[in-house]
């Protein structure tokens, strides 16, 4: 516009100078001296150097901030669609199944994290063993196999399948046999898929054999009743439990499902009714059940026989030979009390031996007969189809491969390279056979003598069903994709059998809808939902037994003397390594034996009288030389309890195809296993001797007696039912001072306890691993486990104490046991040990930094990021259950037990963070999940229910010896249970106000059982 | 303090003929002023490989984690807060010379304070060494200071010993070295106005401008005294706290009330041995032994026995308690040091700290370098197991027995205590060749009263009892810088 006025800046500008009319052109312009540093001159000007150093400021300064730290580059991918029930950070729960028993599967983001219990599955919904938690590691196992192998090569599925058919067509054409071998498979609908395969190739047969075989009891009730099947043991319903070598509650048959029923009857809630059952052991090596009996009786391996044989006559009051107990006179003694016992208890009482003999196992269905087992604590007619092995069948495999019969072989579920007797024998027969299938997911012994590998997911990324009882179904389902290019074994075999059906997933549904669900009116969806059906239960049946017994005493009498050597051998299975099937799982591996305490070996167990009298030590290596000329180099392991003349080996370690961690941990002891009357025999003799060597197994606990401190508060059935205080010291409490009298922290909201039974606690080690994977507790390894350093927050302590033979009395102190004479009455306690969350607690104050703080609502809290790892609150805690990261245990290649890649870093649970190095942790009551439970109340609008929230540990214990809750809900479970008299606190008298309750100790012993051992 | 004349009775705290206050400076300096002798170089050498040793072993425990250690879930402490209590202790003689000693005006200290000063600056060096390097997080330990921070609200604990500890240390090491360092300035001052070149130049900026008049010197007294003052509580404290570690946890042989005073003693018990240890060493070599005489190593002796037995009674109460008290756990974690997996290193403690010393009631012995030297090892041996034996055993079996462990050193745990014995010594030889190892000025004060010197001219002005001469005289004997024929002639 023209009035625009002008306004100018200064003078310059008015006068519109020539210079002026220059230089604003380039207004800001502080030109750069180039021409001058060009010219040799510039460098001697003052300019250059400033901007050299300002350049080189610069340039240093973004230099070394580039160099700081290069950061580590994560690719994520978004879900672009999101699946419609993925929300992170909120977990999905999927019901399946492992090997037979119903859990529910924990997920996040689609990654299956915890095994957890099925509320809805009948006789498992109380708890899992440490197997199944464990079993999330294995989906993650970096050594399984990738692809499919194809005569060890790397292959694909089409390869595989156009090789395997047109053998498979071969082999139908040669007319031969073809064999499909599994461990006991209790999936019908895995069962059907092998018919079908059968129905299209006439000659198959499926043979099915256990690592661990039960063939002798299915033999012994096809013989005494014309049942060939495992029955339903009720322990629920046995007042007495009389047990030879059965260890029902830790390995034998179904463990965790005794474990509750065992419990049920000696829990705090039966003790408040004034009842307890009572429990006798009769066996060779101390089993997790050995540790848990009233009454225990070490007895050599052929002493078990005449054993039985003893209690069969003392019942019935005939008169079989052979039952001579001649050299074990307090087990003489015990047998004559059992069996006065047993008749006063008749129908209440079961009798049950782990033998795998069929003669012995007959003798005990006599006695069960005798006894009125049949139709209450035995159930016939709901047969347990759990292992349906045959020892026979399998021998016969190998014969038939042997002449040449067999011209396919198909592995399900089954490494018999690894895990039979004979398996030199075996190797040699499968070489003869044309088409050598497994189904392995790794390239294990067996699969490593195959033809075609292919391989199979894990239980967590497939379909499936089990059948465990009759009438009781369970479902498995995928819960992740397949991660590798595996292909289920079922879905392999139907598209081998070109069956109809092509697609496994159709094939289950379609069989549940036909054979399960019409009979129990329900519906695929409910399946999938319950994870569980089962039809109405037949009546159990009483069976009386006919059988004459002389033929099944003399061949019990003939296998006893075949076995009385200097050193009786018992093999058995381990509770943290079981058949070995699962040795490459780390959890298991670093789980220490619930009675050994060993964790990462096996070892040959001898008592301690028995070492002394043969001059070796503890960690000695001995060569052990079997009978069959198999020999194996193992440390000793001093093992109170152990019988006199026997030493056990456990089976599971040595394997050598299996992965990075499990591999040559520990000796093989199958091959100690022998094959007589049909059956495989876990018994046999050896000669040991010494190599010189010696090998520091890698225990976490080393010292086993509590000298007599009051940490162990225990009382006979006697003497509680007098005074439900008894043992409990709750009569003499001290007088509590106080320094801080005016300063009490007022608990407004919740106050987190727990309250465990040591009476329920069977000590079978499931809530450490429940843990262990909970709270993403790292491996350390065997080497860092010697070092003391494992790093389980929730331990079980495991105390001995041996009963002097005159007073009865146990004698608990190291330094008098060592003038004992005789330390074959031992009884064991198993004390579940976890941070306290101490209301006084004595690490929170020693703490420099305040890394260690009380909540308002009762935890001990520890702040990882604040921690600089003095280790004094370690120091200061006097139930030492404090662990320090003494590496980096999950990022430093010398640990590299399983975590130190990314894959296997996808186990762990996102809710808990993980812990660098230097820095000290401990349980915190499953804080993430108390979190996660007051969460979702709010989120529900209600206040918090007794129950909504379980830690790992409560929530996977069978026998549910631990309860935690809020102690300011008067009528909380735990507030209830910590109202017993039997509680005592363990330390009270130290006055750091511990939150955890432990209820006392109860044997059902009395005047007649100690002077058994009298 | 020079103006009167001392008693014939008192041994003389400077011996030797000709003696002025020049040939004093000149004998104090011959080590900084000129090359080192091949003495000085040999302990040198392996003192630095020893150091060296320090280095890599405290590098491989911070690259690769405390876990390098031999430590356990059990046993949370062991070689490495033994060492920094040794070292600690080690430490107290040198503040107990240089202040108690001071405030009760006892001159003979004068000779051997600036050695004990700088033995205390090295050995707390070598023990917050310890302290950062057993952490788990070594790269945090500001975290224990109460630094203003943007953390959020984080804080430092205050009751926690190990917050005390920091405090007790840090004050510990910045008054010894205020007051190390003001002994040090008319020293500095000394070496300064004899130097030339370069050494002149640092020197110069060393010694803050020392000038040597009255009003200096004035200052300079009475600063020293309120140092002292300021150091005196130090003396009790620092130990009394170490020991707090220890007394107010719950932990069955730890929790005990005697610890404060149980620690002071031990502390100054191996100060002194330490002292003994260096100067026995560097009065040969360094050819200081007119100034470094017999009296004061029979004064240290006399004080070695003193806190021997006071450390003994302690044991004894220890034990006595234990039984007295009538609690299990403490019963079974003194019976368990005497007689359980670690018996050795108690009975080890007891003969070093408790046994052998009693052998310098013999003034035979006591007035024996050799034995001397060797005793002041053995009781720095003993004093290294009582903390072990403190640390190890107490923890190793606490209340639940299911935890009890053992607790193995690895090469990492030796080469650390072994290096920072080689850091010291390598510190200690560095400081002999920069800066006087004997306070000259103070020495200088006590040759006109308290020196053989001018008790020899009181002999001959005659003025004297013959039987105090007698026994003066007769005294000298152990003296190895005395001639006793000069004597004779008198």
């Amino acid at each position: 516009m023209e009035s625009n006025k002008k306004y100018w800046k200064g003078l310059e500008e008015y006068n519109n100078t020539p210079d002026f009319v220059e230089n604003n052109k380039n207004e800001f312009a502080e030109s750069l001296p180039i021409e001058d540093v060009l010219s040799e001159a510039g460098l001697s000007t003052v300019t250059p150097r400033r901007d050299f150093l300002k350049a080189l400021g610069f340039g240093l300064g973004a230099v070394t901030l580039a160099a700081c730290q290069k950061a580590p580059v994560h690719k994520s991918i978004p879900y672009l669609i999101r699946p419609e029930e993925v929300v992170p950070g909120i977990p999905n729960y999927y019901v399946s199944t492992y090997k037979g028993n119903s859990v529910l599967v924990k997920t996040v983001v689609g990654r299956p994290i915890k095994i957890e219990v099925n509320p809805n599955a009948g006789p498992f919904s109380t708890g899992t063993d440490a197997q199944a938690q464990a079993s999330v590691l294995d989906l993650y196992d970096v050594s399984k196999l990738k692809t499919p192998l194809l005569k060890k090569e790397e292959s694909n599925w089409a390869e595989v399948d156009a090789f395997v058919k047109g053998e498979l067509n071969k082999a139908q054409a040669s007319g031969k046999k073809i064999r499909v071998v599994s461990s006991s498979l209790n999936s019908p609908s895995a069962k059907a898929v092998i018919a079908d395969f059968a129905a299209k190739y006439p000659t198959t047969k499926h043979v099915q054999y256990d690592a661990v075989s039960y063939t002798g009891i299915i033999k012994a009730n096809e013989n005494s009743f014309g049942k060939a099947v495992l029955p339903k043991y009720n322990f629920d319903k046995a007042d007495l439990i009389v047990s030879f070598a059965a260890d029902f509650l830790g390995t034998w048959i179904s463990p965790e499902e005794f474990t509750a029923q065992y419990i049920s009857n000696r829990n705090n809630k039966s003790l408040e009714k004034g009842k307890m059952s009572r429990h006798f052991q009769f066996e060779t090596g101390m089993s997790l059940t050995g540790t848990n009996a009233d009454t225990r009786l070490p007895i050599k391996l052929s002493e078990e026989g005449p054993a039985l044989i003893t209690l069969y006559n003392e019942i019935t009051g005939s008169n079989l030979p052979g039952g001579a107990l001649a050299n074990n006179v307090n087990a003489d003694k015990a047998l004559k009390l059992v069996a006065k016992e047993l008749l006063q208890n008749k129908g209440k009482a079961l009798v049950v031996a782990g033998s795998n003999d069929v003669s012995t196992q007959t003798l005990v269905n006599a006695i069960n007969a005798a006894i009125g087992s049949y139709g209450t604590t035995i159930d016939l007619d709901n047969a347990c189809q759990r292992y349906e092995g045959n020892d026979a069948a399998f021998a016969e495999l190998i014969d038939e491969m042997n002449r040449g019969e067999v011209a396919a072989v198909f592995f399900l579920n089954s490494n018999p390279a690894y895990d039979v007797s004979n398996a030199k024998a075996f190797t040699t027969a499968l070489a003869k056979v044309p088409l050598k299938v497994s189904f392995a997911d790794r390239a294990d012994e067996t699969a490593d003598l195959c033809d075609a590998v292919a391989i199979t997911p894990s239980y967590l990324e497939s379909w499936g069903d089990a059948n465990t009882y009759q009438g009781f179904y369970s479902i498995v389902q995928p819960t992740i994709n397949p991660v590798f290019n595996s292909r289920q074994a079922e879905q392999s075999l139907l598209m081998w059998s070109d069956n109809a059906i092509q697609d496994y997933y159709k094939y289950v549904r379609n069989n549940w809808e036909k054979n399960v669900l019409p009979f129990v009116g329900k519906t695929w969806k409910d399946v999938l939902q319950s994870g569980v059906v089962s039809g109405t239960a037949k009546t159990a049946g009483s069976y009386t037994f006919g059988l004459s017994l002389n033929a099944v005493a003399s061949s019990i009498v003939t296998s006893s003397k075949a076995l009385q050597k200097e050193i009786e051998v018992h093999i058995y299975e381990s509770i943290p390594m079981r058949d070995g099937k699962n040795a490459n799982n780390a959890f298991l591996q670093e789980l220490p034996d619930p009675v050994s305490k060993v964790t990462w070996d096996n070892y040959i167990a001898l008592a301690p009288k028995q070492a002394e009298k043969l001059g070796y030590k503890e960690f000695d290596v001995l060569t052990v030389k079997g009978e069959n000329g198999y020999s194996v180099e193992l440390p000793v392991l001093i093992q109170p309890g152990q019988a006199m003349g026997t030493a056990s080996i456990a089976l599971g370690y040595g394997r050598s195809k299996v992965g990075k961690a499990g591999d040559n941990v520990g000796k093989n002891a199958f091959p100690f296993v022998s094959f007589s009357n049909g059956t495989l025999k876990y018994a046999t003799t050896a000669t040991l001797a010494a190599t010189g060597a010696k090998n520091e197994l890698a225990q976490t606990q080393t010292h086993y007696s509590f000298e007599g401190r009051n940490i162990i508060r225990e009382a006979s059935l006697k003497d509680f039912l007098k005074d439900p205080a008894a043992g409990s010291g709750n009569h003499h409490k001290h007088k509590v001072y106080d320094l801080w009298t005016t300063d009490k922290h007022e608990k407004l909201g919740n106050d987190w306890v727990m309250a465990i039974d040591l009476n329920a606690c069977t000590g079978c080690s499931a809530c450490i691993v429940a843990c262990n994977v909970e709270n993403n507790i790292p491996v350390v390894g065997k080497d860092e486990v010697r070092r003391r350093r494992e790093m389980h927050w929730l331990r079980i302590d495991r105390y001995y104490s041996f009963n002097d033979e005159k007073t009865g009395e146990g004698v608990t102190e190291e330094k008098e046991i060592a003038h004992m004479s005789n330390l074959d009455n031992v009884s064991v306690v198993h004390q579940p040990m976890l941070c306290q969350h101490c209301d006084h607690a004595p690490c929170e104050t020693v703490c420099p930094v305040l890394a260690t703080v009380h909540s308002s609502d009762g935890l001990n809290h520890m702040a990882y990021n604040r921690c600089v790892g003095t280790r004094y609150c370690a120091n200061n805690c006097p139930y030492k259950v404090r662990r320090f990261n003494w590496f980096n245990y999950w990022n430093d290649s010398r640990f590299d037990n399983y975590l130190n890649n990314e894959f296997t870093q996808l186990v762990l649970n996102p809710d808990v963070t993980t812990r660098s190095r230097g820095v000290m942790e401990k349980c915190s009551m499953c804080i993430q999940r108390i979190q996660a439970g007051k969460l979702s109340a709010k989120l529900d609008k209600r206040a918090l229910k007794d129950g909504d929230i379980k830690t790992a540990c409560q929530q996977v214990c069978p026998a549910n010896a631990i309860v935690f809750g809020d102690k300011n809900d008067p009528n909380s479970e735990v507030s209830k249970a910590l109202r017993s008299e039997r509680v005592y606190y363990v330390l009270e008298e130290i006055n750091v106000q511990p939150g955890i309750g432990y209820m006392t100790k109860i044997r059902n012993i009395d005047s007649e059982t100690k002077e058994v051992h009298a | 303090m020079s103006g009167h004349n001392e008693s014939i009775l008192r041994e003389p705290l400077i011996t030797g003929k000709n003696i002025t206050y020049a040939q004093i400076t000149d004998d104090i300096l011959l080590p900084v002023e000129n090359k080192a002798n091949k003495a000085w170089w040999i302990g040198f050498i392996i003192s630095v490989c020893g150091a060296t040793l320090w280095v890599v072993a405290v590098s491989y425990t911070f690259w690769f984690g405390i876990g390098a250690w031999g430590l356990n879930k059990t046993v949370g402490w062991a070689w490495d807060i033994t060492g920094f209590v040794w070292w600690v202790g080690i430490g107290h003689a040198g503040t107990l010379i240089s202040a108690v000693l001071l405030l009760f005006r006892q001159n003979w200290r004068n000779s051997i304070n600036r050695s004990a000063e700088a033995m205390t600056i090295f050995a707390v060096i070598c023990a917050a060494t310890y302290v950062v390097s057993h952490m788990g997080r070594p790269w945090l330990a500001y975290w224990v200071l109460p630094l203003p921070n943007q953390f959020g609200s984080l804080w430092v604990n205050f009751n926690s010993p190990l917050v005390w500890d920091m405090f007790a240390i840090s004050t510990y090491f910045s008054v010894s070295l205020l007051f190390w360092y003001t002994g040090l300035l008319p020293d500095i001052a000394t070496i300064r106005d004899r130097a030339a070149g370069l050494r002149k130049k640092i020197y110069t900026v060393l010694s803050f401008g020392w000038n040597g008049n009255v009003k200096t010197w004035q200052r300079f007294e009475a600063v020293s005294l309120i140092l002292a003052g300021i150091s005196t509580p130090l003396v009790l404290s620092v130990h009394t706290i170490v020991s707090m570690d220890f007394a107010t946890s719950v932990i069955p042989g730890w929790h005990t009330t005697i610890f404060p005073p149980y620690f002071v003693a031990g502390a100054i018990f191996s100060g002194f041995a330490m002292v003994l240890t260096l100067l026995l060493v560097a009065r040969k070599v360094l050819g200081l032994e007119n100034y470094i005489t017999m009296f004061h190593i029979e004064s240290m002796n006399k004080i070695i026995i003193l806190t021997g037995s006071i450390v003994g009674v302690a044991y004894l109460t220890e034990f006595f308690i234990a039984w007295y008290s009538g609690s299990e756990y403490e019963q079974y974690a003194f019976i368990n040091r005497s007689t359980g997996p670690y018996w050795w290193a108690y009975w080890m403690m007891m003969t070093c700290n408790v046994i052998s010393p009693q052998l310098l009631w013999f003034k035979k012995i006591r007035t024996s370098i050799a034995a001397t030297w060797i005793l002041s090892i053995v009781v720095n041996i003993g004093m290294w197991f009582e903390r072990f034996v403190i640390i190890v055993t107490s923890l190793h079996r606490d209340y639940l027995p299911s935890s009890w462990a053992m607790f193995y050193p690895t090469w990492v745990d030796v080469s650390v205590f072994v290096g920072s014995i080689g850091l010291f010594f390598t510190l200690f030889l560095l400081f002999l060749r920069v800066l006087p190892s004997i306070a000259i000025a103070e020495v200088k004060l006590l040759l006109k009263s308290a020196s053989e010197q001018a008790k020899m001219e009181l002999i001959k002005d005659g003025h004297l009892n013959k039987e105090q001469v007698q026994e003066y005289v007769e005294s000298l004997e152990k003296f190895d810088s005395v001639k006793q024929e000069e004597y004779a002639k008198i």
